[in-house]
């Protein structure tokens, strides 16, 4: 879409796929909780928050050891532990409905039902202001990435959340994905209002006293910087796939790097494993982007050449 | 919740491989009570922060107490005095001492030590006799310092106080049991002492409760965060077999 880079207003106040946001860079699923938890975060930079990832049900979680340290990264399998979605809508969406910016709530299902059964559950409820499908989480046995791997099955879940909510539909994408290309056209034709690339990359360490995996899940999701240049190319061929708007992810800790993805086709950015690093770290993506932004908003630098 | 720049005042050698740091941290020093601790934020230094126990505060100084034992426990102790790091802190539910137990017995194996001279001060401010047992490899490893009204040391080889462990040196009545240590000693105290409380150690992403990676599993099946529910539990509500041991040797010297 050509205007997404046109009008880019690097830390104003935007509209995307349907979601009001406050400034152009959220708190990612999974790293901000249920927005309670980070008292030192200057909520005036939030453009919005998606909370972490739930299902209709309470989930215990994955077995520790949850998260390794890798080079400028980590692995995290966090199983998806959290509470059902009668708790969201009873104890955090009430206390969201009077929050200055938007809280998406991430979804998570086994089968295309419980994604559907879920975004019915929350249509309509104050304090939600949309839905971040995700179809792109590493770290369950079942549904999750499975889904986000292949155009048809992503299509099938986006288009039975769809007709289920009036809530704008964001789908949140996989880097494993074999075209990811092809799954965000799927996804668009099933009805997303937008597209967020990407979720973390399935990585594996080992112990080598032990000769075993060193999470207990045995596999995990990589974030953090060591996958920014990835995740940018990915968020750019998403963006050049689509006419819908794509929000970039993946590694973005100083504001350069939210640049970045905004050059690279994206209208919004999430920071996810900064925030563990630095409880402010979106306050100063946010600061960094007003101060390196021109008079009239538009963000310095060269425009991204047509390949 | 303080996120602070600290410069690094002082330190000293308190066993074999075992060093206090002292960072000057006012803020974090006036709020903190036994059993919290700091997450520690180094640059240059690895991507998450590393949190430690805070050892013992003095005026505004926060002291921890480390050996190395990766790359950010091997950066702290190449700092120099006047280099900064970042501390996030006060972190976490420390212990809560009960002023009509009368006595309270500190347990600490290796490392372990950190929690305990905030404790036993506190506990005396209250009125307690404090008893603090702690146990190590061999002599050279055990902490030369130690507060309260007694002592009892243990090793391994003997060269020191009781042959055995900090829990085999313990003295009846204990009294309220306060515990920091290597798993295996906790999980064995907690057999023993159920309604101790204890300071666990996990892997840790944020330290502040968002990212559910420090996850500690209680026997009613729950997991819940060591930075945020602990990292001081009471031993028998700890679902020990299903805790696993950090893959560093942390509280072991
Ligand atoms: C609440 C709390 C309080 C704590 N308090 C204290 C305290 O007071 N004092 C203290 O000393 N510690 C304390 N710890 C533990 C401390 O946080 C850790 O020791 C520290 O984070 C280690 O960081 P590091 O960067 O030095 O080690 P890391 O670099 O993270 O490495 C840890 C260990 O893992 C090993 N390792 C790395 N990769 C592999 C691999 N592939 N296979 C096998 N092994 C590998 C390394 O050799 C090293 O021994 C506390 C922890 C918690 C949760
Ligand atoms: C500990 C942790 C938990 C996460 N949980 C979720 C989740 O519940 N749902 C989801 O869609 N993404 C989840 N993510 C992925 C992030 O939202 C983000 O896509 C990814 O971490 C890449 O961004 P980053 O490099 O800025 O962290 C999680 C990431 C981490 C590190
Ligand atoms: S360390 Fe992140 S929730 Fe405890």
């Amino acid at each position: 879409m050509s205007d997404a880079r046109d009008g880019l207003t690097p830390a104003g106040p935007l509209e995307v796929g349907g979601v009001h946001l406050a400034t152009p860079v959220m708190a990612a699923s999974g790293t901000f909780g249920f927005g309670t938890e980070v008292p030192l975060c200057d909520r005036r930079a939030l453009g919005g928050m998606v909370c972490k990832g739930i299902f209709l049900e309470p989930r215990a979680g994955a077995p520790p050891p949850r998260i390794v340290e890798t080079p400028s990264g980590m692995l995290n399998a966090i199983g998806l532990q959290g509470p059902g979605v009668e708790t969201v809508i009873r104890e955090y969406a009430p206390l969201w409905a009077t929050w200055p910016f938007p809280v998406l709530v991430n979804l998570n299902g086994e089968t295309v039902e419980e994604y559907a059964e879920l975004a019915a559950r929350l249509d309509g409820v104050a304090g939600v202001s949309g839905l971040e499908v995700n179809i792109s989480c590493p770290n369950v046995e079942r549904g999750g990435m499975l889904f986000g791997q292949d155009p048809d099955l992503a299509a099938a879940v986006t288009a039975a959340v769809r007709v289920r909510t009036r809530l704008p539909v964001w789908v949140k994408l996989t880097p494993a994905a074999g075209d990811i290309s092809a799954v965000a056209r799927a996804c668009e034709e099933a009805g997303a209002d937008a597209l967020c690339a990407v979720n973390t990359f399935v990585g594996m360490a080992l112990d080598v006293r032990t000769g075993q995996p060193r999470l207990g899940f045995r596999t995990g999701g990589l974030s953090g910087p060591a996958i920014r240049p990835l995740a940018v190319y990915l968020a750019h061929r998403v963006a050049q796939a689509v006419r819908i708007p794509v929000i970039g992810i993946g590694g973005i800790t100083r504001p350069e790097d939210a640049l970045e993805f905004l050059l690279a086709g994206c209208r919004a950015v999430q920071v996810g494993t900064a925030t563990f690093v630095d409880p402010n770290a979106i306050g100063r993506v946010v600061e960094g982007l007003r101060r390196r932004s021109t008079p009239d908003g538009a963000p310095p630098g060269h425009r991204l050449r047509p390949a | 919740m303080h996120d602070l720049q600290a410069p690094l005042v002082g330190r000293r050698r308190v066993a074999r491989d075992a060093f206090v740091l002292g960072f000057r941290a006012g803020p974090i020093a006036r709020e903190v009570r036994a059993g919290q601790f700091v997450n520690v934020l180094l640059r240059p230094g690895p991507l998450l922060r590393r949190p430690f126990s805070v050892h013992r505060t003095e005026g505004e100084i926060v002291e921890l107490v480390l050996r190395a034992v990766g790359e950010g426990t091997g950066r702290l102790l190449e700092l120099r005095e006047g280099d900064r790091v970042g501390l996030l802190g006060p972190l976490g539910r420390g212990f809560a001492l009960d002023p009509s137990a009368g006595r309270v017995t500190l347990v600490s194996g290796g490392l372990g030590v950190a929690p305990m001279p905030m404790a036993a001060r506190q506990a005396r401010a209250m009125g307690l006799h404090v008893c603090w047992v702690h146990g190590a490899r061999t002599a050279a490893d055990l902490c030369s310092e130690w507060e309260g009204d007694e002592i009892c040391w243990a090793t391994e080889d003997g060269s020191r106080g009781v042959r055995g462990t900090a829990l085999e040196a313990v003295p009846e009545p204990a009294g309220q049991v306060l515990a920091c240590g290597p798993l295996p000693m906790l999980a064995a105290l907690a057999r023993r002492w159920p309604e101790a409380q204890v300071a666990v150690e996990t892997v840790m992403g944020c330290g502040t409760g968002v990212c559910l990676g420090c996850a500690v599993p209680l026997t009613s099946g729950v997991y819940t965060r060591a930075c945020t529910e602990g990292p001081v539990y009471r031993a028998g509500a700890v679902a020990w077999e299903r805790l696993p041991a950090p893959a560093h040797a942390g509280w072991e010297t």
